[in-house]
C-alpha cells in the first residue's frame, strides 16, 4: 500500500463514516468525487450505455447500503469503492449480456482502454505493470481482457482459439506469477 | 472440500473477473459463507485494483445522480434495518435481479402498505421486474392452480409506437423466448413457458424490452432490455 495517501483518499474517509449514519449529503458528495471514475469502470465492462448506467446506479445504491462495513484504514477508500462497481458491472454482463446479445457481436469490441497519462499513475499500478511485464504478451492481454472486460474463460477461448481449459490453467499461472511479484516487492 | 491452493485460484479468478456465471454465483456464495475465502478475494482485489484505478475517469450520464439521490431519499442504510428489510424479502421470497437498487423500491414498496401477492400453497410465482429507483415496474405472476402467467403493469407505459415485450430467458433456452407484448390485461397460458417444473422457474430470468409496436419484428429482443427480474416460489 502506498504511504502517499491521496487528498481525495482523505475525503472519501471522511465522507463513508458520515454515509453510514444516513447523511444523504454527504452521499451526494461521495458522489461527485466518485462517479467519473466509477462509470469509467463499468463502462469498460458493459459495453451497452444502458447496462453501464445502471450498474452505475447500482453500484451507488451497494455504496450506501455498505458504508457501514467500509473500515477506515483497512484499504483505500477508492480502490473499495472501485471493486464493488466492478464486481456490479461483471454480475450485471454476466446476467445480461452473455444471453440477450450475440456475445461474438462483443467479442468484436475488445477495444482499447484509457489509462491515464503516466506521471498521475500510482505508485502500486507502476509496480503491478512492472509484475505484468513479466508474462509474455499474450497473457498480458488475456490478464487485461479479462480485467478491464470482464471477459470469461470461453470468451478469452474464443478469441484465443484454445480450449477453455487452457485458458484457465494459462490465467491461474498468469495470476501466480503477478502474486509472487507482487507479494515478493511488498 | 477445497484445498487452500484452490480456493486461492478461485479467488484470484474471481477477483479477475474471467469465471464464468456458475463459478462467480459459487464464489459470492462463499465469500458470504467463508472468512477465509473472502479474505482471499479481498487481498486479490487490492492487488489488482490499481488497474482499476488508472482509467481516465468518463462523465457519468447526469440522469444517474438524481436517480441515485431519489433512491435513497428515505431510506436509512443502517445495518439493522437491512437485515430486516433482508429477512422481509427472504420471507415473501421476491427475488429481484438488481436486488440491492431494488432493496430502497422494495422499502418502499412495504412501507406504503402496498401488499404483495398472497402466498397461495407453493403454486405461486412472482417477479417484480423493475428498473432502477421508484420509476415503473412490472409485477408478474404465474399461478400454477388456475395456469396463467400474468403481468401486471405499475405505473409502465410505453411511448407511442413502442411496446413492450416479455422475454424468458435461461433455464436451458438456447435463446430469449418471447411471451409476447405486454398491453393492459397481459394473460397467457403458463404452459407457453413448457414443461414447468420448480427448479427451471427458479432459473428463468424474465425481462421486458421495448419493441416496435406490436413486438419484435425478429422473434429475438431487438431493442434495450429496460426491466429484469427472476421468478420465484413464493410460500
Amino acid at each position: 500500500m502506498s504511504t502517499l495517501t491521496e487528498p481525495m483518499d482523505r475525503q472519501l474517509d471522511d465522507l463513508l463514516p458520515r454515509i453510514a449514519n444516513g447523511d444523504r449529503r454527504a452521499f451526494g458528495q461521495l458522489y461527485d468525487l466518485t462517479s467519473n471514475k466509477l462509470f469509467a469502470v463499468v463502462r469498460c465492462v458493459l459495453k451497452k450505455p444502458e447496462l453501464a448506467e445502471e450498474a452505475l446506479q447500482e453500484s451507488f445504491m451497494k455504496i450506501w447500503q455498505r458504508a457501514s462495513s467500509y473500515e477506515v484504514g483497512s484499504v483505500r477508500p477508492m480502490a473499495w469503492l472501485a471493486a464493488i462497481a466492478r464486481n456490479q458491472a461483471i454480475d450485471i454482463k454476466r446476467r445480461f449480456a452473455e444471453r440477450l446479445s450475440a456475445s461474438s457481436a462483443e467479442l468484436d469490441e475488445a477495444n482499447s482502454v484509457a489509462i491515464m497519462p503516466q506521471a498521475e499513475l500510482a505508485m502500486e499500478l507502476t509496480r503491478l505493470k512492472k509484475c505484468l511485464a513479466n508474462l509474455s504478451e499474450e497473457r498480458q492481454d488475456m490478464v487485461l481482457l479479462a480485467y478491464y472486460q470482464g471477459w470469461t474463460r470461453d470468451e478469452l477461448a474464443a478469441q484465443y482459439k484454445r480450449p477453455a481449459t487452457t485458458i484457465k490453467t494459462l490465467l491461474r499461472r498468469s495470476l501466480t506469477v503477478l502474486k509472487e511479484c507482487l507479494d515478493g516487492n511488498a | 472440500m477445497a484445498t487452500l491452493e484452490e480456493m486461492e485460484e478461485l479467488a484470484a479468478e474471481y477477483a479477475l473477473g474471467s469465471l464464468p456465471r456458475a463459478e462467480r454465483d459459487e464464489a459470492e456464495a462463499m465469500i458470504k459463507s467463508d472468512p477465509q475465502f473472502a479474505r482471499l478475494v479481498r487481498g486479490w482485489e487490492r492487488r489488482l485494483i490499481p488497474l482499476a484505478l488508472a482509467l481516465e475517469p468518463v462523465e457519468a450520464p447526469p440522469q444517474i445522480r438524481g436517480a441515485v439521490m431519489r433512491a435513497v431519499a428515505g431510506d436509512r442504510p443502517d445495518a439493522s434495518r437491512i437485515v430486516s428489510l433482508e429477512r422481509k424479502a427472504n420471507n415473501w421470497r421476491w427475488a429481484t435481479l438488481g436486488a440491492s437498487a431494488i432493496a430502497a423500491s422494495l422499502a418502499a414498496f412495504i412501507a406504503v402498505g402496498t401488499t404483495p401477492p398472497k402466498p397461495v400453497g407453493d403454486q405461486r410465482y412472482v417477479a417484480v421486474l423493475q428498473a432502477e429507483g421508484p420509476g415503473p415496474a412490472f409485477l408478474a405472476s404465474i399461478d400454477l392452480t388456475n395456469g396463467n402467467i400474468s403481468v401486471r403493469t405499475v405505473g409502465a407505459t410505453a411511448q407511442p409506437g413502442k411496446s413492450y415485450e416479455l422475454w424468458a430467458v435461461g433455464a436451458g433456452r438456447a435463446k430469449p423466448q418471447s411471451l409476447g407484448v405486454i398491453d393492459a390485461s397481459f394473460r397467457i397460458p403458463a404452459a407457453k413457458l413448457g414443461k414447468i417444473d420448480p427448479a427451471a422457474l427458479n432459473d428463468t430470468l424474465f425481462a421486458v424490452s421495448l419493441e416496435p409496436e406490436g413486438g419484435s419484428p425478429t422473434g429475438e429482443a431487438t431493442g434495450p432490455v429496460l426491466f429484469t427480474g427472476k421468478l420465484v416460489a413464493t410460500e
